[in-house]
């Protein structure tokens, strides 16, 4: 099956991929939003004094 | 002629993105120094087109983010093999910066705590993340995410740093000043900050410190004059490099070391930890400890921004 791939995806904050598959016909077949990231602030802001949660989470997304 | 530049990002906020932008009317100027070649979160380029440059096809690279996994690795190691100069922008690309905390965890408690675990996700069939997946139309991958998360200059050579969470905008510009024309200072260089303490550009007044109690900022109300230091706050100033702004100790907030360790200090950390250790009052260990054991949480206080290029690097696994 051919495959497009749009990589990266652009003008964004974060990063991801689009994979397209095209059938014989040429018509898309199957899609896929692909997220290629993960920080894990779920963990590590665990037990981290809550006074200084705000100052870490802004850090999820700066934009 | 005008440089070309390629702006990238690998494990980061975009923040650093936003701090270039932020020089505001000066983007026009940065606009006439440089043509950008790659910018994730302004501009439409693919990887495939700079796959296409020839090696050394860029002037410089700027790229924040810290390397978090495969793809952020595979992009810098493209980069640095397309760049003149490779320039870690922003303490995450630095010294591992806020994504570097994840080194107190395994790979394995990561990937349970927010796939598995998290309050906000349904997942009864334990999904987690593949490498490979195979669907009915074809193959799909995913990039390897690491046990530990590394600074840029881990994985591969780095001529200068910008420092700073984000860097200050106008740091950034000056940065790419002298990049423009050809005036960086010796490889390895931190540019776009100062060269002394924090505390040597800070407005709060200081004396002998002397200090009996470590204070959280919820239990006491600071003066508005005082090194925070002084009045048993932990402020990392005098650990870590200036050229900030002290933005932070103007907003009442005490410095937690964005801007990294000065230069010869191989961790930022223990820096603090010698500093704290030299103003308590008590001078006996004994006295010492007892004030020490009331920091709540010392390693994320301390290697707030740079756990990941710490001597300890990572939790023992």
């Amino acid at each position: 099956m051919k495959r497009i791939a749009i990589d990266p995806i652009t003008r964004l904050e974060g990063h991801g991929k689009i994979m397209i598959f095209l059938n014989e016909q040429g018509a898309v077949d199957n899609a896929f939003l692909q997220i290629p990231e993960l920080r894990g602030f779920e963990k590590f802001v665990e037990g981290l004094p809550v006074e200084e949660i705000p100052r870490v989470v802004t850090r999820i997304c700066g934009v | 002629m005008k440089l070309k530049l390629a702006i990238y990002w690998g494990a980061a906020c975009g923040g650093c993105d936003v701090a270039i932008l932020d020089t505001h009317e000066k983007i026009l100027e940065i606009a006439d120094m440089a043509d950008i070649h790659l910018w994730p979160v302004a501009m439409d380029f693919k990887y495939a087109e700079v796959r296409a440059f020839k090696d050394k096809y860029l002037d410089a690279t700027l790229f924040s983010g810290a390397i978090r996994n495969s793809e952020n690795e595979e992009l810098a190691k493209l980069l640095r093999r397309k760049s003149k100069a490779m320039i870690a922008l922003g303490a995450c690309a630095h010294t591992g910066g806020v994504p570097g905390l994840a080194n107190m965890y395994t790979r394995g408690e990561i990937l349970d705590r927010v796939y598995l675990r998290s309050e906000s996700t349904i997942n009864p069939e334990g999904t987690l993340p593949a490498e490979e997946f195979m669907t009915n139309s074809g193959e799909l991958e995913l990039p390897r995410f690491y046990n530990t998360v590394k600074a840029l200059d881990q994985v591969v050579d780095v001529d200068y740093y910008i420092p700073g969470c984000p860097p200050a905008s106008l740091q950034i510009y000056s940065a790419l000043g002298l990049i423009a024309d050809d005036m960086l200072p010796k490889k390895g260089s931190v540019i776009g900050a100062g060269d002394r303490a924090l505390c040597d550009e800070c407005a709060r007044k200081k004396s002998e410190k002397t200090i009996t109690k470590i204070y959280r900022t919820h239990e006491k109300l600071p003066d508005a004059e005082t090194c925070f230091l002084e009045q048993g706050f932990i402020c990392l100033g005098p650990a870590t490099r200036s050229g900030c702004g002290s933005r932070c100790i103007k907003s009442w907030t005490p410095c937690r070391g964005c801007y990294g360790p000065l230069d010869d200090v191989k961790d930022q950390g223990i820096k603090m930890l010698g500093a704290l250790a030299s103003v308590l009052e008590p001078k006996d260990e004994k006295g010492i400890n007892a004030i020490l054991d009331t920091v709540v949480d010392p390693l994320r206080t301390v290697n707030r921004f740079s756990l990941a290029s710490s001597m300890l690097r990572r939790k023992k696994t």
